[in-house]
């Protein structure tokens, strides 16, 4: 164990790299009928940085798990320096020489700095851990990379930044010969990511080849060699990074546009009263200081790349998140931001929640209990709830969404997700709010039942002239249903696009997610 | 309040020093809270002895410790087993069953071969295999850890009553009693036994790969499949140590007794959680030590001898110990809720 460090300098000195370190031949990754990845060819070299890039959906983290082991390719070949991986176990992975720093951290709160950074790697000594190896292992480390987190500090104290920072120590520590980084800057600040980047391309010039894959484009034209372009799950363009803007590779990123055409009324709402607005809305570390109204009739879309703050957003406004702070205007009236969903419910404000299985719906409950659940006053005489009037309350609410099962008995768990969140929906409707905030409505479900919901979404706002605030990571869906576009990315709010006047091109969209001056070139 | 407010926050503040040298390490002052959750239970130890000393003069003499110890030490060694299923993420409400069945197991063996050394390795085989039967049916049957135990507990303790027809198993040979009521010079041998399976399970806990890996397990399970920890290997073997443990503590219990009896452990596995959960690890799992289940256990039995000196009516005791155990967790919580993350 202890000849890793004396190996490390030769394995400088094999700083020229030849050869490949992964070859994916053909992987596919199939999640039902969906395929997440398809058919993807993809060399990488010894000792390069290699970027992935592509919109939401990509398959760009897919790829990657493939590779960490985090999840099977249903499909294909992977190959790490010559070897046949077995894909699916993160051990198997671990043993081909690959590290990964996640998206999601995986620091434990209750170990110390020193003992996560050894987490599945402890030094032992005649059967017991060698703290005092592994401390002074800690410490040279955190002097060779100009970390200062004491040893003893626990997870639970750490910094975001600092938990990544442990995290590559800990690929160090294993000797990767390949490190895998997922979004590693997106939760940094500019400093921080300096340092990190800093620290990947000291780890590259000591021979470890890095994959990458994050939105910020700056970034990734900073520190790659080769810049490889995911759409829909496949390669679309790959090349060395001098041949690269950010205007080109947001271009070859975006597919065509595929609209479901949702009907709607195309006039411009601007001269429609404002019905909400929210003002300074900041949840640390998620979104800071975003504003935005919405008027009646109005659906205000929400477009921006996976961890932009899209959701923090509508849940702060809901009242989900206890710690976002600014204002709101409903109808005039100002209020702080709601402290909790009923006091949110209170000021006319609801949300449809991005994971309706678990926030939304009683999945052993019939569709019929699941609709007139927030409602149960309005459908009981004496304290008793009236089996017929809930009935006829939730099958008017659900005339407008062709549902083929027996309202009153059918449980909503045995619907299928496209059903399912016509339940909720129909369970907000009858709640009847001032506003509706909606967020991912069309998740894993079929596309008639998309249009299905998208359409009653408009309804709903043209109707009853409420204001609605919706979300998607498909952009295609926002451009789809909404009048107005505001686009979101690292945690503010950075355009606003008006769809009604003439329809808004995706590419657009993107080029403002991913912050590409129009004056570029 | 806001003072410490404050402090809280500066605890959690970044820690990383960018290349820019401005940014000290911070957390230089422990708040209070962190400070009443890793040494209010000590604190506590210290109220109750008192308290005992003073209801009840004789607490502190060794004939009286020695006895309470001694008293104590199945339930003690059952919850050494426990802290390692509990730190795991997991829950165990087979021990009392666990102990009974190894305990009159041990009793009819060594009525039937005369042999101490065959009952003493009969019974560990019952705790290891009651043990393994929970680490398949919650591991690899995914059964969640409250019904497999619940279902095991009464399956095991159905058996052994199925078996000895409801009657105790009385063994009169003074070698199978010298576990349980022997003296090492002027120390039960139970109690040595508990003292050293504590020590043991402390460097277990805390200095081995092991237990790093059974904290990380049950803190965050699918960061610890990242890192290449074998997840339910390391879950399932707590269950097995906890098995082991729950027949040492059934062994010890039939010898001091010089009886086993199939419905001996009833209400055991509630003390033993209480003693962990007093002590202050989390029931979350991810968190804890053996030091503060050993804390958990002299609380409760100081306080048990406290009433028996007092001669108090025992319902006492269940009423004050649920009323310690409900406030110890409302207490944790708190403070989870205060202190940082």
């Amino acid at each position: 164990m202890t000849e890793k460090i004396a190996e490390k300098p030769t394995s400088t000195s094999t700083s020229t790299p030849s050869g490949t370190a992964v070859e994916f031949r053909g992987v596919t990754k199939r999640y039902g009928a969906m395929a997440a990845v398809q058919n993807v060819n993809l060399t990488i070299r010894r000792g390069e940085v290699h970027a992935l890039v592509g919109a939401n959906g990509a398959g760009k983290s897919t790829l990657l798990g493939i590779l960490a082991g985090r999840t099977a390719a249903t499909d294909g070949d992977v190959r790490v320096f010559g070897q046949p991986l077995t894909t699916g176990h993160p051990r198997e992975s671990k043993a081909a020489g690959i590290s990964v720093v996640y998206q999601e951290l995986t620091v434990l709160p209750a170990l110390t700095a020193c003992a996560n950074v050894f987490l599945g790697n402890e030094q032992v000594r005649a059967g017991l851990l060698d703290e005092r190896e592994m401390r002074t292992r800690y410490e040279a480390r955190c002097e060779d990379f100009g970390i200062d987190i004491p040893a003893t500090t626990l997870g639970r104290e750490l910094s975001v930044a600092s938990e990544q920072m442990l995290e590559i120590m800990r690929a160090v520590e294993l000797d990767a010969r390949i490190l895998i980084l997922d979004e590693p800057t997106a939760a940094l600040s500019h400093k921080e990511r300096k340092f990190l980047l800093e620290l990947v391309k000291r780890l590259k010039a000591s021979g470890v080849t890095i994959m990458l894959v994050t939105h910020n484009l700056d970034e990734v034209l900073d520190v790659s060699d080769t810049i490889t372009v995911m759409r829909e799950g496949q390669i679309v363009d790959q090349a060395p990074v001098d041949a690269w803007t950010k205007r080109s590779m947001v271009q070859v990123m975006t597919g065509k546009q595929e609209l479901l055409q949702v009907v709607r009324d195309r006039s411009s709402k601007a001269s429609h009263p404002v019905v909400f607005s929210a003002r300074n809305v900041t949840l640390p570390g998620a979104i800071e200081g975003i504003s935005v109204e919405v008027r009646a009739g109005e659906v205000l879309g929400l477009a921006g790349l996976v961890g932009a703050g899209r959701t923090s957003l509508l849940r702060s406004l809901a009242g989900a998140e206890s710690k976002a702070t600014g204002a709101i205007v409903v109808n005039g009236v100002e209020f702080a931001l709601p402290r909790n969903p009923r006091e949110a419910l209170r000021r006319g404000i609801a949300l449809l929640p991005e994971n309706r299985k678990t926030e939304g719906l009683a999945l052993g409950m019939s569709i019929g209990d699941n609709v007139t659940l927030p409602m149960l006053e309005r459908v009981s005489r004496i304290g008793l709830v009236s089996g017929t009037a809930q009935l006829s309350a939730a099958k008017e609410m659900l005339t407008q969404f062709t549902l083929q099962r027996p309202v009153g008995t059918y449980p909503v768990g045995e619907l299928s997700g496209g059903g399912q969140q016509k339940v909720v929906f129909g369970k907000l409707l009858l709640a009847d709010p001032e506003v509706l905030l909606i967020d991912e409505p069309t998740r894993g479900i079929d596309v008639a039942a998309k249009v299905e919901v998208l359409q009653a979404v408009r309804h709903f706002a043209e109707e009853k002239q409420r204001a609605v605030i919706i979300t998607s990571t498909e952009i295609d869906e926002v451009i789809d249903v909404a009048d107005r576009i505001v686009i979101m990315a690292f945690g503010r709010a950075v355009g606003e696009l008006d769809n009604t006047s003439h329809q808004v091109a995706v590419q657009d969209v993107l080029r403002l997610s991913f912050g590409v001056d129009e004056e570029e070139e | 309040m806001s003072s410490s407010t404050t402090e809280t926050s500066s605890t959690a503040a970044v820690s990383t020093r960018p290349p820019a040298p401005d940014q000290t390490a911070t957390r230089r002052g422990i708040t209070l809270q962190k400070f009443g959750r890793d040494y209010g239970i000590f604190f506590a130890l210290v109220v109750v002895v008192i308290a005992a000393t003073v209801v009840y003069p004789r607490f502190l003499h060794w004939d009286n410790l020695s006895a309470v110890l001694a008293q104590n030490a199945p339930l003690g060694i059952i919850a050494i087993g426990m802290t390692f299923v509990i730190i795991s993420g997991g829950f165990d409400l087979s021990v009392g069953s666990v102990f009974a069945a190894a305990g009159t197991t041990a009793a009819m063996v060594a009525v039937a071969t005369g042999s101490v050394a065959l009952s003493f390795i009969a019974a560990l085989a019952v705790g290891l295999l009651c043990g393994l039967v929970n680490a398949v049916v919650i591991t690899i049957l995914r059964v969640n850890p409250f019904v497999a135990t619940l279902g095991s507990m009464t399956f095991f303790s159905g058996l052994i009553l199925l078996i000895t027809h409801n009657s105790p198993v009385t063994v009169s040979d003074s070698a199978f009693q010298w576990l349980g009521t022997g003296w090492l010079g002027p120390v039960p041998v139970s109690v040595v036994v508990m003292i050293a399976l504590f020590a043991l399970g402390w460097i277990v806990i805390s200095k081995s790969a092991y237990g790093r890996r059974v904290m990380s397990v049950g803190g965050a399970k699918e960061a610890s499949r990242l890192a290449g920890i074998r997840v339910d290997l390391v879950k399932g073997s707590t269950y097995v140590i906890c098995g082991v443990l729950a027949a040492v503590a059934g062994f010890i219990a039939a010898s001091q007794l010089g009886v086993g009896q199939g419905n001996a452990g009833v209400g055991l596995e509630l003390q033993a959680i209480a003693v962990v959960v007093i002590g202050g690890t989390s029931l979350l799992g991810g968190e804890g030590s053996m030091l503060r289940t050993a804390l958990g256990l002299a609380i409760l039995a100081t306080l048990n001898n406290i009433f028996f000196s007092l001669a108090v009516d025992t319902n006492w005791q269940g009423i004050t110990q649920g009323l310690i155990l409900v406030a110890a967790i409302a207490f944790d919580q708190y403070l989870r809720k205060v202190a940082p993350k």
